[in-house]
């Protein structure tokens, strides 16, 4: 390879990828359900064991993981959206300290069941592109998962199908009166975002370790994204999620690898003080 | 309006299934240890500090594990003076802070007889001060900065009590160097977490190797928070080493070694710290290169090293990984050792026992110099550790030599 500068670059959209597909979920919740789900993190991890243990099964491929890890993951939200969200929603710093609580008892049982011990699913040799750039097989993954997640909640938000969830994000009351099942909608959307985060979690098992853990970093920097983005814009979702992506490792490259992460922090930080309502919010649209 | 606590829970199953599910963890995760202790009234107590929480929980579990089956094999044995043995747990969650107040109840509430720990270099620093100002005998199995010994070195009165077991810094880089030597390395890339033996590890072995034609050609330290790996793993690869040294205890070795397969297949590397020396894990990474692991100690070494596995192996379900593991358990029979042929758990009696006994664990034969530091290195009489290669059927020790 000439110059490690495309791999560096390439490796940065693979990791924006990541970012994007579990932005996915978290714009969703946040969006409709309008709840701080502290709680993504350990559903990314519940979707990594469940790789894990079907790849110790003889299921090799996180691809096929996927669907099992979002049923459940499905489930379980569904669960913690009517069980728990729903009645507390109303109090505005009770829900994050309970999905936080949530979260940590999942790692707590993920160590009884798993132990603390790093587990790992086998990641599958790289394809080698031109000029001997190396494709990561998960990083292809993340990119067109997440393309294909926010490319399909793009579309349903702007179809007929999307029509309740439009109208709760704008206006809870106006969908009442119309007959809609607002608390119903409420919690299947949760379990839809929750098993969203379970399938990022399955297809992403491969790239690293899989610890009780490893949720915390891509809850932070889904959460980064979506707020620092805007939840009006899934398109900005996806270009900022890519476009930090690229940046980290960049900075990483050009700097030194313990500054790509302060970098990263501090250009969100200038974003978010220079547009708090996101990149692409509309100034006084709420009004 | 007033909600009875049976309404309360009639609408909100998630309640009762969160509480249920509290209660069960957290009774069967903490309650054994302090019930242990308690009921055992006339128990030589040893206080164990090791991170139980953090990003190196795995490594601290191991710890306590291998400490648990180091006193099991000495009651089973019949205690020590006719009594039995227990340990009691602190929590160091990988912080100094915590690490000082854990060592301080565990002496003075628990009324331990002796601490080992704790893990990290850092929180074993802070520890060393509260057992100086206790007066009473800590262990230290893992953490190598040179610092520890050298305080006793040069404050010997205050800190007599510190004895370590592991190995420091300078021992350990004379250890790499001679393998890298024995596989006619000339180009090292170190690589590693940005934590403190790291540090002083990177620097002190390219110091070391310099006289024998040895480069390092890379250096980074990742942020444990946000590693960097593509990057770092894709730079490592451009310097073209003839290895990569890979210290990181924790899970992100894992994820860099997955990185530096795909953007380097044929590139050996060697890890340090223990994280590789999981059996499991080392089963999911392609071996299109070397993999070595630096251990204390490694099945088929010695006699006392195939039985410590075999029986932590039996114990716990998946064999050591030679480091957070061997380490801990050697610390604890050295310390039961020394109250044997002390005749006395007490401070004063110990110390003079540890300084110039010789005393048998899983990884050789430890006596302490003067600074109180084990002889580990690659002269006649040290204890020599051991590097391990990863193939499809398991481990193969490759050096040294037997």
């Amino acid at each position: 390879m000439a110059s490690p500068l495309p791999q560096v670059l390439l490796d940065g959209l693979f990791a924006g990828g990541t970012y994007a597909l579990m932005a996915a979920g978290m714009a969703l919740i946040l969006g409709v359900v309008k709840v701080i789900n502290l709680s993504h993190g350990a559903f990314f991890t519940l979707g990594a064991y469940v790789a894990y243990a079907l790849a110790g099964r003889g299921v090799g491929t996180p691809l096929a993981a996927a669907p099992l890890a979002a049923v459940i993951g499905f489930a379980f939200g569904v669960f913690l959206g009517k069980s728990f969200v729903n009645p507390v929603r109303s109090h505005p710093f009770a829900l994050p300290v309970g999905t936080l609580a949530c979260a940590l008892l999942f790692e707590q049982a993920a160590q009884m069941v798993w132990g603390p011990h790093p587990l790992s699913v086998a990641a599958g040799a790289p394809w080698i592109g031109p000029g001997g750039l190396v494709i990561r097989r998960w990083g292809v993954i993340a990119f067109l998962s997440s393309a294909a997640l926010l490319g399909g909640l793009k579309w349903v938000l702007s179809s007929r199908p999307g029509l309740p969830l439009r109208l709760i994000a704008e206006d809870e009351e106006i969908a009442g009166s119309l007959g809609m099942d607002v608390e119903a909608i409420r919690y299947l959307t949760f379990g839809g975002a929750c098993a969203m985060a379970a399938a990022a979690g399955a297809l992403l098992s491969p790239s690293g370790a899989v610890t009780p853990t490893m949720g915390r970093a891509p809850l932070l920097l889904s959460l980064v994204v979506v707020i620092v983005a805007g939840m009006d814009s899934v398109a900005a979702i996806f270009l900022l999620s890519i476009g930090l992506g690229i940046f980290g490792n960049a900075c990483a490259w050009f700097l030194s690898p313990q500054w790509s992460y302060v970098a990263l922090l501090a250009t969100v930080c200038l974003l978010l003080s220079a547009r708090p309502a996101g990149i692409v919010a509309l100034a006084g649209r709420r009004d | 309006m007033t909600k009875t606590s049976g309404s309360l829970f009639r609408h909100h199953p998630f309640l009762i299934g969160s509480v249920a599910l509290f209660l069960y963890l957290f009774s069967s995760a903490l309650l054994p240890a302090p019930c242990l202790a308690a009921s055992l009234p006339d128990a030589l107590k040893i206080g164990v500090l090791a991170p139980l929480s953090g990003p190196y929980a795995a490594g601290g579990t191991s710890f306590v594990q291998a400490a648990t089956l180091a006193v099991e094999q000495v009651n089973s044995d019949g205690g020590v003076f006719g009594q039995p043995v227990t340990i009691v747990v602190g929590d160091t969650q990988g912080r100094v802070d915590v690490a000082k107040s854990e060592a301080l109840r565990l002496v003075s509430r628990e009324k331990v007889s002796a601490l080992v720990g704790a893990y990290l270099s850092e929180e074993t620093m802070g520890v060393m001060e509260v057992a100086a100002a206790q007066r009473i005998v800590l262990v230290v199995p893992v953490a190598s900065t040179a610092e520890i010994t050298d305080k006793v070195r040069r404050e010997y009165t205050r800190y007599r009590y510190v004895f370590r077991v592991g190995y420091s810094i300078p021992q350990w880089a004379e250890m790499i160097a001679e393998f890298l030597s024995d596989r006619k390395i000339h180009r090292y890339a170190f690589v590693g977490a940005g934590i403190r033996w790291n540090l002083e590890l990177g620097e002190t072995l390219e110091r070391i190797v310099a006289p024998r034609g040895i480069t390092q050609v890379y250096t980074a330290y990742y942020s444990p928070g946000n590693p960097a790996f593509d990057t770092v793993a894709v730079a490592a690869a451009t310097c073209s080493p003839d290895i990569v040294i890979l210290a990181d205890p924790g899970r992100n070795s894992v994820s860099f070694l997955k990185r530096l397969r795909e953007a380097a297949p044929a590139l050996p590397v060697l890890s340090i710290g223990g994280a590789l020396g999981d059996a499991r894990l080392a089963a999911s990474i392609p071996l299109s290169a070397p993999i070595y692991v630096q251990a204390a100690a490694w099945r088929g070494v010695s006699l006392a090293a195939t039985a410590y596995v075999e029986r932590y192996e039996h114990r716990y379900g998946a064999p050591p990984v030679g480091y957070s593991d061997t380490l801990p358990y050697d610390a604890v029979t050295v310390l039961v050792a020394a109250w044997r042929k002390a005749g006395s758990a007490a401070t004063e009696a110990v110390v003079p026992v540890l300084e110039h006994g010789t005393f048998a664990g899983a990884a050789g034969a430890y006596r302490f110099d003067a600074a109180h530091q084990a002889l580990w290195g690659t002269g006649p009489g040290a204890l020599h550790g051991t590097f391990v290669r990863w193939e499809r059927g398991g481990a193969r020790i490759v050096f040294p030599s037997r």
